[in-house]
């Protein structure tokens, strides 16, 4: 497994700073789970990465908020707005009219955060986070917990646990076993549809990159470009979804 | 399916199935490494079978798309999240195929 630049240097900072990790008072579960590296890093390059993303966004978008115009937009607003209105125009869609900016601002990062991490499998000395399953993992548990706190916001707790009984009360224990597990597995599929998706295509890429590194992996490179888009894409719209699921009344 | 189909897969099966057990052989670490077949068993069956279905969906979804050019916009967007569906079971299948090859 090959490494991105920067996780050489950020390491040796941190252990520079803090010492190295305590993977002695650990035990091998939370070793694995926290430093799999061992004595040698703090932190894994998905982290790195992720905390590279969200610097870059939360200095180039405030900075970009500043040169907004109503009139003759850049290129940078131009593209912000296409993107921004994608994802609001499919909430009105999905959930319903008016809801697109209610939940614009979770799913438009996710958008953001998902489709630049992706698009960074295209640099060699960048790792994209998104083809890890632990940030994958926290992202999918962020959209679960927003479309579960949305349900509960719109119908109670009684009222959105009622959702999962079904609509025979004869059968009502079974469907809500069910509905649970099948709730639960949303945060699986999301995960490992992402991040299986990112990783094997930087993979892929990756070994046709080691084959020939010139004009072999395009095609591959191309395959990524559309996989990252439409992985986006996805994520985002299953994560409506999922909204549209929780928020909606049933008429009868 | 025909008998000469029948024949060509079980000769491809044996083609691949036989460095397997050369590798095995050679190497005298107690046989076949039954992990890297089941990874390489696991992925081929799910990208057959993926692909077989994302070809049903998206031929209906374009004759969809023909008949009524005026829903085209609707049909995409569903047949996109459908065959994203599909392709999401094929992951699953090389995660778990990343999962045991190393076994």
């Amino acid at each position: 497994m090959e490494h991105s630049i920067l996780y050489e240097p950020v390491n040796r900072l941190l252990t520079a700073l803090l010492g190295a990790p305590p993977v002695g008072r650990l035990s091998p579960g939370w070793r694995a789970f926290l430093f799999p590296d061992g004595e040698k890093a703090w932190l894994q390059d998905n982290v790195i990465m992720a905390f590279l993303l969200f610097a870059a966004l939360a200095v180039i978008l405030p900075l970009a908020r500043r040169g907004l115009r109503k009139r003759g937009p850049g290129w940078f607003q131009n593209l912000n707005e296409m993107i921004i209105l994608a994802v609001r125009d499919l909430i009105d869609d999905v959930v319903g009219h008016g809801a697109g900016k209610k939940y614009l601002p979770l799913l438009g990062t996710f958008a953001y955060f998902i489709l630049l991490s992706n698009l960074m499998g295209f640099f060699f000395f960048l790792t994209p986070p998104t083809s890890s399953f632990q940030t994958t993992l926290a992202l999918a548990i962020t959209s679960f917990i927003y479309f579960n706190a949305e349900g509960i916001r719109e119908h109670g707790v009684v009222g959105y646990l009622k959702h999962f009984m079904g609509p025979i009360l004869f059968l009502a224990p079974l469907m809500f076993v069910i509905e649970i597990i099948s709730i639960l597995a949303r945060i699986v599929s999301l995960s490992l549809r992402l991040a299986g998706n990112v990783g094997g295509e930087h993979l892929a890429t990756g070994i046709f990159f080691g084959m020939v590194p010139i004009l072999v992996p395009w095609p591959m490179m191309l395959l990524g470009l559309i996989g990252a888009l439409l992985q986006t894409f996805i994520f985002v719209i299953l994560s409506t979804i999922y909204i549209a699921g929780a928020v909606a009344h049933e008429e009868h | 399916m025909s008998k000469k189909g029948i024949y060509g897969i079980l000769t491809m099966l044996a083609l691949t199935a036989a460095p397997a057990f050369a590798q095995g052989a050679e190497a005298g670490t107690g046989g076949v490494k039954w992990g890297v077949v089941g990874a390489a068993f696991a992925i081929a069956v799910a990208a057959a079978a993926g692909a077989f279905a994302q070809g049903k969906a998206t031929a209906a979804a374009c004759e969809g798309m023909a008949r009524n050019p005026g829903a085209a916009g609707a049909i995409r967007t569903m047949a996109i999240l459908g065959l994203a569906l599909i392709e999401s079971l094929v992951i699953y299948a090389l995660v778990i195929a990343f999962s045991v090859q190393g076994k």
